[in-house]
């Protein structure tokens, strides 16, 4: 079937408009770090008040002289402890509030300044024209829009753009957003400039249903290791610099107070990884059916194949590491960036460069 | 997935815990006996004697750091072999290599470098992978049985020192509300232990997820069945590549004997072949003929005739790149395609020659392909390139610009005598030995179908009568295929439970209240590895659950006024 070409017009359209929304974004996330709601003191005041609250109640219900003495500390520890941070214990001498269940994300956003607002807003107005960008592509040739190299990139981002909307609700990562929206958007952008290819039809090697369900599923799982990568880059520099200030060689910097935890990082890269793992071995597997449909055999170690497996090999050493002592934090996480190495260095040197079954990129 | 390789990831888990009253964390399967038992990576040396050594082997192998090693060759081992031409996929690529680098490649040869996935070394770091993973998985299946025998542990004096802890006053006696707590529990399929007779106190331990480690287990033993199922299919499998060119008359049965090449599996015979036959009626391929992509395939279709054995009737099936044949076991692929012009030679003597040759396509964007054309019998031997869409270009020479036979045309060199295929040494039909033959005047000679050359000095003639195309098939057979699939399907099955259950454990403690009024009630709680995330939610869920059965008025009432609600903790884990 010919290629639609107002279609791949619309596509290359909405990209571009993605591109720019999504800068807008990462401005707006970067304003937030200049000139947003100090994040401790928004969380601290309400608790304040709502001890001095408490320690009236504690005093006139149950009477008991030990609820004066609750603290502001005790008393956030004791609603939920735990949480990420897993530090505070609930004051067992002095009853307090009844537990209450999480509450919504989009209040948080809200209450978190108009920065944070403005950015979440633009992030997922950006995703909503990718999303569209890349549909309108695979409407316009007639197939799942990841047949070459380009489109390969722009569906990669717009998984990894759809994870970081999907973490910034559920875990509310808007510290994350410079990163990962900066990530995105020096992606995209290279997409666009170095490696566009023009919407054509599919040579007979990929024509096949498979390509939807395999390249799909290897798609997601890299935009997702994408955000993992992300986050560990931000894990090794932040845990660098927070030791270089606890030894007095650097200044504390209050930016360093706006950005997660390590301990938070680590937990959120983790999770990435765990998402993002069982996909890639799902996509390899596919991949594996499809080989033996179209090659005659599952697997013949081409050199894609054989980077595939390199990568799974390094993140599953990841999750091993991460559950071993004395291989945690730093090492794991360089780990992790070695697993996100080979999955590059598949995409961008063995599929462009070396010559095997799966040369495909279209990129001249 | 995160810990089949336990012990050592107990250790540290072990000293987070260390503040925490032992039984709570007693426990997700691992105690400091089992610790002393399977090592943590040999921190104590092995003692004197063989047994001690073996054993002291035994635990280096099993240990986490050495599955870490062992997984870094694996993925550090690969990489030659994306690298370097390998003999299974590419064996020409290999030659080319030994004539470009002729100091460097016998070295690389004596390593296994041009056959990684089949090296020795190769095969010794997967195979003490294995080991080091069964030394594993077995022990921890026992301890799964145990374990699903075993109660949750008593709940610990002071709940708020667990990672997860709760406390809140409640109007009920301290019996009713653990009662009431427990009902929600159990209702949420949680596993409970109540105090026993010799225990003090009002409480109840409940647990939950046991499916977490079967999921472990069962990821990695089916890792080992995909392993084992590739011996299988290496073992009782085969594969064969045949040229077919189009016509009746160039069909192949799959004997050992007709086909080109034939790679049995060790435990193959040629009697284990599937006895069908098959011809090539027609094989089209279709190019996009305009725009950027000018000359990209678009189709390609062998459609043939086959009898699944000697005796049964004829069946016609379209092959296609993703559209393999399936006849009993085996399957049918196409795999190349090229053309293959036909020639008739005559000889000072006659007839000589008279047949559809393949030629290897040299370029496959342009499918200009190169061929050669024998016929001892006359003592003439042609090499040839074939040009399916020939264009003599401004500056003289001739290219092919298009993939399809448009205007197809066939360039010869000629040679007389000794075509040297007397000899012992086989020849291969693609390459013309002119070691003893002397080159034709008039060479090169450009031909379009139907010409004839008539060569000089009476030494015959050579028509290019017309051109027909070839396919080449692979023929494969896998026993070991469905085995891998289904060993496939439950790795990821229990990866995505290991994943996606977690062990947890929650504990609920009343104590009468101030006054012996009522009770303060404390939940608390904690997870082993919480690798989705998500424990701090559920708990949060389940202890408003237990509160609101359980929990006073009052402080509900406080709740519900409070305009300024605290979020839970896990509210701040980025963003404050």
């Amino acid at each position: 079937m010919s290629v639609n070409a107002g279609l791949a017009h619309v596509s290359t359209d909405f990209m571009i408009a993605a591109l720019l929304i999504y800068s807008l974004a990462l401005l707006a996330f970067a304003g937030d770090y200049a000139f947003g709601r100090p994040r401790r003191k928004a969380a601290a005041a309400p608790v304040a008040e709502r001890a001095a609250q408490l320690a009236a109640v504690g005093a006139a219900s149950a009477g008991a002289a030990s609820a004066g003495t609750v603290s502001a500390g005790t008393v956030s520890a004791g609603t939920v402890s735990g949480g990420a941070a897993g530090a505070g214990s609930a004051n067992p001498a002095g009853p307090v509030a009844r537990p209450e269940r999480p509450a919504g994300a989009f209040r948080a956003i809200k209450d978190a300044g108009p920065w944070v607002v403005a950015a979440a807003s633009l992030s997922w107005l950006g995703i909503l024209a990718h999303v569209v960008a890349v549909t309108t592509r695979g409407f316009a040739v007639h197939r799942a829009p990841w047949g070459d190299m380009y489109e390969f990139i722009t569906a990669l981002t717009c998984v990894a753009a759809l994870f970081f909307g999907y973490i910034l609700i559920k875990y509310r990562a808007w510290a994350l957003g410079v990163f990962v929206m900066g990530a995105i958007v020096i992606a995209l952008g290279l997409a666009e400039t170095l490696i566009y290819t023009p919407a054509g039809p599919l040579v007979p090697a990929l024509q096949s249903y498979w390509l939807s369900i395999h390249v799909t599923a290897m798609t997601l799982s890299s935009g997702i290791f994408f955000v993992a990568a992300v986050l560990g880059i931000m894990y090794l520099v932040t845990e660098r610099y927070r030791k270089r200030v606890a030894a007095g060689k650097a200044e504390a910097n209050p930016l360093l107070d706006r950005i997660p935890s390590a301990s938070q990082l680590d937990k959120l890269t983790y999770r990435a990884v765990v998402f993002g793992f069982p996909i890639w071995t799902f996509g390899v597997m596919a991949g594996a059916i499809w080989a033996d449909q179209a090659w005659g055999r599952y697997w013949g170690w081409d050199p894609v194949e054989t980077w595939a497996f390199i990568t799974w090999v390094i993140y599953a050493a990841y999750l091993h590491a991460r559950a071993t002592g004395g291989w945690r934090g730093v090492r794991a996480h360089y780990i992790q960036l070695l697993g996100f190495a080979s999955l590059l260095t598949n995409i961008f040197v063995i599929q462009i460069f070396v010559t095997g079954l799966h040369s495909y990129a279209g990129v001249q | 997935m995160t810990d089949v390789h336990a012990p050592t990831s107990k250790v540290e888990s072990k000293t987070e815990a260390a503040d925490l009253e032992g039984e709570a964390t007693r426990a997700f399967g691992t105690g400091p006996a089992e610790l002393a038992e399977s090592g943590s990576g040999g921190t104590t040396g092995p003692s004197g004697t063989g047994a001690g050594w073996g054993r002291w082997a035994w635990r280096q192998l099993t240990s986490m750091r050495t599955a870490l090693i062992l997984l870094f060759l694996l993925a550090l081992g690969s990489v030659p072999g994306s690298i370097l031409p390998q003999e299974g996929a590419d064996p020409a690529s290999v030659t080319q290599y030994f004539t470009s680098h002729p100091t460097l490649a016998p070295w690389l040869n004596r390593l296994g470098l041009f056959n990684v996935f089949a090296a020795p070394w190769f095969a010794a770091i997967y195979l003490l992978l294995f080991a080091s993973l069964i030394g594993c998985v077995v022990p921890r299946t026992f301890k799964l049985v145990g374990s699903a025998r075993t109660p949750p542990p008593r709940a610990p004096r002071n709940l708020a020192r667990l990672p997860q802890s709760v406390s809140y006053p409640s109007a009920l006696t301290p019996g009713a509300a653990v009662d009431a707590a427990a009902s929600v529990l159990g209702g949420q399929r949680f596993r409970l232990r109540r105090p026993a007779a010799g225990d003090s106190g009002q409480w109840v331990a409940a647990e939950k997820g046991y499916l977490r480690e079967v999921g472990n287990l069962l990821f990695h033993l089916s890792l080992l069945g995909v392993l084992v199922s590739i011996a299988l299919g290496g073992l009782f499998g085969y594969k064969a590549d045949q040229l077919v060119v189009q016509g009746p008359a160039n069909g192949f049965s799959d004997t050992a004997a007709a086909l080109n090449e034939f790679h049995p599996g060790r435990l193959v015979t040629e009697s284990d072949l599937a006895p069908f036959s098959l011809t090539l009626d027609n094989f089209t391929a279709s190019y996009v003929d305009s725009g950027q992509n000018i000359g990209q395939p678009a189709a390609f279709n062998a459609n043939v005739t086959y009898h699944a054995s000697p005796g049964s009737p004829a069946k016609n099936y379209d092959i296609q790149v993703n559209h393999p044949l399936s006849v009993d076991s085996v399957k049918v692929y196409l795999i190349g395609h090229g053309y293959a012009p036909v020639f008739t030679v005559t000889g000072p003597d006659g007839a000589a020659y008279n047949e559809a040759t393949p030629f290897i396509p040299a370029n496959s964007n342009t499918m200009l392909s190169d061929g050669v054309v024998k016929a001892p019998s006359a003592s003439l031997g042609f090499i040839g390139v074939f040009l399916p869409t020939a264009y003599l270009t401004t500056d003289g020479t001739l290219e092919s610009i298009f993939p399809a036979a448009n205007n197809p045309m066939v360039s010869l060199i000629g040679y007389s005598g000794n075509l040297g295929m007397n000899s012992d040494v086989p020849q291969s039909v693609y390459q013309l030995d002119t070691s003893q033959m002397t080159k034709i005047s008039g060479s090169p000679h450009l031909m379009a179908p139907g010409q004839t050359w008539k060569l000089p000095g009476k030494l015959g003639s050579i028509t290019y009568v017309g051109t027909e195309q070839w396919v080449s098939l692979e023929i494969t057979h896998d026993p070991g295929q469905i085995p891998a699939l289904v060993c496939g399907m439950l790795a990821l099955a229990g990866l995505l439970l290991s994943f996606f259950v977690r062990r947890r454990r929650v504990f609920v403690r009343a104590e009468p209240g101030p006054g012996g009024v009522g009770s303060i009630v404390t939940v608390g709680g904690l997870t082993r590895t919480d690798a989705s995330g998500g424990f701090e939610d559920e708990f949060a869920t389940l202890a408003a659950d237990i509160a609101d059965v359980s929990a006073v008025d009052s402080a509900a009432d406080v709740s519900a006024a409070d305009p300024n609600q605290p979020e839970p903790n896990n509210q701040s884990e980025t963003g404050a």
